[in-house]
């Protein structure tokens, strides 16, 4: 079954003479289950794209369909339910909510939809154990590693049981080892839990966990290769290599 | 809800400096109107703790409305309804008694009460301590309480000495009762007759004592009562004291507009404060958007803390407000106690006042921040993904310019109409239009005065004034905060001016003669006793006297409310003293009060009575209603606050009994020796220890003295109004500072000493306050120049004084406060880590 549908979409920034293409006529699917990677040369529109399927930017033309549901259709609030109830979200930074503890920011999107606090509570709790941040529960944000701030945040998008996880370069920020972790962690969000990602990364490396790469240039799917998904090292130079001849 | 507050709580407590000041500037507010707003209830208990301690255990005491004595013949009336089963008339006047003390402001008081004899009148018992009650056919004898008699060394059979209308009157004192009064309002007993001799009101009464039948309803014998006597009389009786009321009153207004001003000059930092939050907070509100918070949701969020701050400033205030209202009853007791016999309990908080407080506080709280959340719910998700920049407002809202510009236009329309309420009005729009318009002046007066300071701020004038155009929306509304509290300033300095002249003309004018007797106390009408008109008959009698004439005082009800009325004599008084009118002709005013019954009314009464010349009133008298026809407009010093009629003695005589002079004035003749006249005018005053002999310069140079100091505390108040400016513009500061942390690292890193990043701070902040207190300075002339008008209109004709020493001032307090609400910030921007500022995001 496909999660993701998208149709002739368009997304133009300006107009007139000063009119910037991001995103032209793109036509993307995504199956349920399935680990999507999308990369391209920087301007190349794969944030763009991943914004617009997450329902944060609007297209200028075309349509987006999370599963079946037309999101050009629904208005701003039925747009950010949607979101909170559908869609998980990683961010390279600023993920989390500074003033608030690694519970309460992975609490905060089922607070946000009137769960009760002791269930918010519970289930936060049960994600962070398995993020393996048992220790860290109370921890704010400016006492986690960058590391342990992105495993929080998967957390947090994976906690409302999500259709759909959108990570929008979730390793720029770290290091090596770091950044394998966090592929790990969506790897097993697949395999273990589940549940369908899209990703957005310039890093060869980490796009070799994904089952699929999509690449863009200039706004439009330039190609597609399908993967092992198991983070090897051959499939990820050869992703370089191609991303090299896309520059 | 829960979470909410959970991320305003934490958001506030984040940066514990600026939410110390927000708090601060609505606490201040909340302080003044909570705090002061407590007097005027407490002193209101204390009269009725005095009318209380007078009424005792008496089921219904019965008066004229208007306070003046009746005849007797009003009893039988009382006593033949039913239900009544006793009811004795009383004649009740409280008598300052003189002191020995050469400070000569100091006096003490009791309250005469003089009773019917017969037993079967009596209405009340009085447990004896010593000696004897009074019996029929007692004369000039006394019953005091023993508490009085310790106080005064006196035993029974002592004589009792108590100032009466013909001078002194002796009395013997025959017994001492044990009675519960409030010090000052101790009631000394004596038969009816020598009361009447005393307080120069032979035949009359001022007070009847009913005891109700046992079994019947009070209420309903009441009903009775006042059914049979009209609507001349009444179960309560007039207070005392009303003029110092009135200014109280007064008072309290003015501090509520002073407690109102502070608060909205709180809204302004309020709106600044949470303007800058929602800035730096865009990627926040964006995550949480993007994770599923609806606008709806961060409007809450981001009105939460706002609700917050507002409690947490009400709280403090009312709490600042408590203790300021302990402070000012203790210094306010002792002149309660000797001035006024009244005793000042602890300060009463009523609900009302209470409730308008917190609403204040919070409301002005919250209005504050409704732009900067609506604002917030703006945000959308992808402002959490893009790099932040704090962006400068490269164009300020061309709208909000012309509107601005429009207002301003509309403001000097009303000014010179030279019409009061288009004038106010027009000072209500010049305030909104000057702070839409302040925005797009910032660069242009930041540059102007740059240059005229670049002597002294050299290279970091440039920087401060560029920091200052880059966020002109925010500079406005921390110039706009200082603009209020300088155009305060600036006008107390204006309207004392004026009222000091103003004063001064009506001094002159309303005791203009040589000489004063009058009572020694300072409020005319405060329960002195008069004297018999023999005494200004001695004074003219007196060699090297010209003319004398004499003030009488009696009180009426004209539909309802209370009129005082000062009875004069229309020949003499207009040669030593005068009013001064604002309408009718003097000399056929006070012809026409020669003749008939005719009232000359003053501009307080005129303006909430809505009189005019040629109309008349109805003033209730104990001879019943009488019709007085309005002859003129015009106010003397004395009773300029209180609303006053001026009717002729015999009126006064004729229809409210009422003949004892409270005030004389005195001409010696042309070329007479003053110090022989001083001489013999004080013989004649040695058998009238309650009335004082003034000259009337001296008079005249005390009271403006006195008038000093009270303009001297006016100021300070004014000035206090600073403080919430100050607050402002050291928000503002750190507020900057924080948006530049990574500039200030950039400069230091580059070689820029500590001491030139404290002096960019200070720049800064003095060009803030330049641009506020010009402003102030112009806002301030025109409330000024408004305030007079109003006084003016009010029936106080006031001379408009341009308030050059004000000026001065309010340049004085706008450069104090440039350099102190650059202190901490500039030290704060000065110490920061290099390193960790070139980090910061």
């Amino acid at each position: 079954m496909k999660i993701v549908q998208t149709e002739n979409l368009t997304r133009i920034y300006g107009s007139g003479e000063t009119a910037v293409i991001a995103l032209d006529h793109v036509n993307l699917s995504v199956n349920e289950g399935e680990f999507l990677a999308v990369m391209g040369p920087s301007g190349c529109g794969k944030s763009t794209l991943l914004h617009l399927i997450g329902g944060l930017d609007r297209p200028t033309e075309g349509r987006v369909l999370l599963a079946g549901q037309d999101l050009t259709q629904l208005d701003d609030d039925t747009l950010t339910l949607l979101r909170r109830r559908k869609i998980g979200f990683v961010f390279q930074f600023f993920n989390l909510i500074p003033v608030l503890t690694a519970l309460e920011n992975v609490a905060l999107p089922l607070l946000l939809d009137g769960v009760p606090a002791k269930e918010a509570r519970q289930r936060a709790v049960e994600w962070l154990e398995r993020m393996g941040l048992g220790e860290r529960l109370h921890h704010r944000p400016d006492q986690l590693s960058a590391g342990q701030q992105q495993r929080v945040a998967i957390a947090r998008a994976m906690v409302t049981e999500p259709a759909l996880i959108l990570a929008d370069e979730p390793t720029g920020n770290l290091d090596t080892r770091a950044g394998d972790d966090i592929a790990n962690l969506l790897r097993q969000t697949v395999n273990q839990w589940g549940r369908t990602v899209l990703m957005v990364t310039h890093d060869p490396r980490i796009a070799a966990y994904a089952d699929r790469i999509v690449f863009l240039k200039d706004g439009r799917i330039v190609d597609e290769t399908l993967l092992t998904g198991n983070g090897d090292q051959q499939e990820a130079q050869a992703l370089h290599e191609r991303m090299e001849t896309l520059r | 809800m829960t979470l909410y507050l959970t991320l305003a709580w934490r958001y506030l407590s984040g940066r514990k400096m600026r939410t110390i000041l927000t708090t601060l500037a609505i606490a201040i507010g909340v302080m003044i109107l909570s705090g002061l707003s407590s007097l005027l209830p407490t002193m209101m208990q204390a009269f009725r703790q005095n009318m209380l301690s007078a009424a005792g255990e008496v089921d219904i005491t019965i008066g004229h409305v208007s306070g003046s004595p009746f005849s007797p013949s009003v009893l039988e009336v009382v006593r033949s309804t039913e239900g009544v089963a006793r009811a004795g008339g009383l004649l009740r006047q409280a008598v300052l008694l003189p002191t020995t003390e050469t400070a000569g402001l100091r006096v003490n008081s009791v309250t005469v009460v003089g009773l019917e004899l017969e037993p079967a009148h009596q209405t009340r018992s009085y447990p004896l301590a010593e000696g004897r009650w009074l019996e029929p056919g007692d004369a000039d004898v006394v019953v005091i309480p023993a508490s009085l008699a310790e106080q005064l060394g006196l035993k029974v059979g002592d004589a009792f000495i108590l100032p009466a209308a013909e001078g002194q009157i002796r009395l013997r004192i025959v017994g001492t009762v044990h009675t519960v009064a409030l010090p000052g309002a101790e009631e000394v007993y004596m038969p009816l007759e020598t009361a009447q001799r005393e307080l120069n009101l032979k035949g009359y009464i001022n007070g009847i004592e009913v005891l109700v039948e046992a079994g019947q309803d009070r209420e309903a014998v009441k009903k009775r009562l006042l059914e049979r006597l009209g609507a001349g009389y009444s179960t309560v009786l007039p207070e005392f004291g009303q003029e110092f009321m009135t200014s109280m009153e007064i008072g309290e207004k003015f501090f509520q507009v002073i407690g109102i001003l502070a608060l909205i000059m709180g809204g302004f930092i309020i709106f600044n404060t949470f303007r800058t939050v929602v800035a730096e907070r865009r990627y926040d509100i964006g995550l949480l958007r993007a994770i599923g918070a609806t606008r709806r949701s961060v409007l809450r969020l981001i009105l939460t803390e706002s609700l917050v701050q507002g409690v947490l400033g009400t709280a403090a205030g009312l709490a600042a407000g408590y203790l300021l209202a302990v402070a000012t009853l203790a210094l306010l007791r002792p002149v309660a106690r000797d001035f006024l016999r009244m005793e000042l309990g602890e300060p009463i908080f009523s609900l009302t006042n209470l409730l308008t407080a917190i609403c204040m506080g919070i409301g002005v709280t919250i209005i504050g921040g409704l732009w900067p959340a609506l604002s917030a719910a703006r945000v959308t998700p992808l402002d959490a993904l893009r790099p932040m920049l704090i962006r400068p407002e490269k164009r300020v809202a061309r709208a909000r310019t012309i509107i601005g510009a429009g207002l301003l236009a509309v403001a000097v329309v009303g000014l010179v109409s030279r019409n009061l309420a288009l004038s106010a009005l027009g000072l209500i729009a010049f305030l909104a239009g000057m702070v839409l318009v302040t925005p797009a002046l910032v660069n242009p007066f930041a540059m102007f005065l740059s240059t005229a300071l670049a002597f002294l701020l050299q290279r970091e004038g440039q920087l401060a004034r560029s920091n200052l155009a880059r966020q002109p929306g925010r500079a406005a509304i921390t110039a706009s905060t200082v603009m209020i509290s300088i155009a305060i300033v600036v006008a107390t300095a204006s309207l004392t001016t004026s009222v000091y002249l103003g004063l001064d003309q009506y001094i002159r004018a309303s005791l203009g003669s040589d000489f004063l007797v009058m009572p020694s106390a300072m409020v005319l009408s405060a329960g002195n006793l008069g004297a018999a008109p023999e005494l200004a008959q001695s004074i003219k009698e007196t060699p090297g006297v010209a003319e004398v004439s004499t003030l009488r005082l009696g009180k009426t009800v004209v539909d309802g409310a209370v009129l005082q009325l000062v009875a004069v004599d229309p020949q003499t008084y207009p040669k030593l003293s005068g009013l001064i009118f604002s309408a009718g002709d003097p000399a056929t005013a006070f012809e026409a009060l020669g003749r008939g019954r005719a009232i000359i009314v003053n501009g307080v009464y005129a303006l909430q009575a809505g009189v005019k010349v040629g109309q008349t009133l109805t003033l209730q008298t104990p001879e019943g209603p009488q019709d007085y026809q309005v002859v003129g407009i015009g106010v003397d010093f004395l009773n300029a606050k209180l609303a006053t009629g001026y009717i002729s003695h015999q009126n006064l005589e004729r229809d409210f009994h009422i003949t004892s002079d409270v005030l004389i004035m005195v001409n010696a003749q042309p070329g007479a020796d003053r110090a022989a006249v001083r001489e013999a005018l004080k013989q004649r005053l040695e058998d009238f220890p309650n009335f004082a002999l003034f000259d009337s310069e001296d008079y005249r140079a005390n009271m403006m003295q006195a008038s000093q100091s009270s303009f001297a505390m006016l100021f300070i108040i004014a000035l206090a109004l600073v403080a919430p400016s100050l607050l402002g513009m050291m928000n503002t500061l750190a507020i900057n500072i924080i948006e530049r942390t990574r500039e200030i690292g950039l400069l230091r890193a580059i070689g820029s000493p500590r001491r030139q990043i404290r002096r960019i701070i200070r720049s800064e902040s003095l060009l803030l306050s330049a641009l506020g207190t010009a402003f102030g300075l112009i806002a301030g002339v025109w409330l000024g120049y408004v305030l007079n008008d109003a006084l003016n209109a009010g029936g106080f004709p006031m001379p408009f004084s341009f308030p050059l020493a004000g000026i001065l001032l309010a340049i004085a307090a706008g450069i104090l406060l440039g350099v102190a609400a650059a202190s901490l910030p500039a030290r704060q921007a000065a110490r920061m880590d290099i390193v960790s500022a070139l980090r910061y995001e």
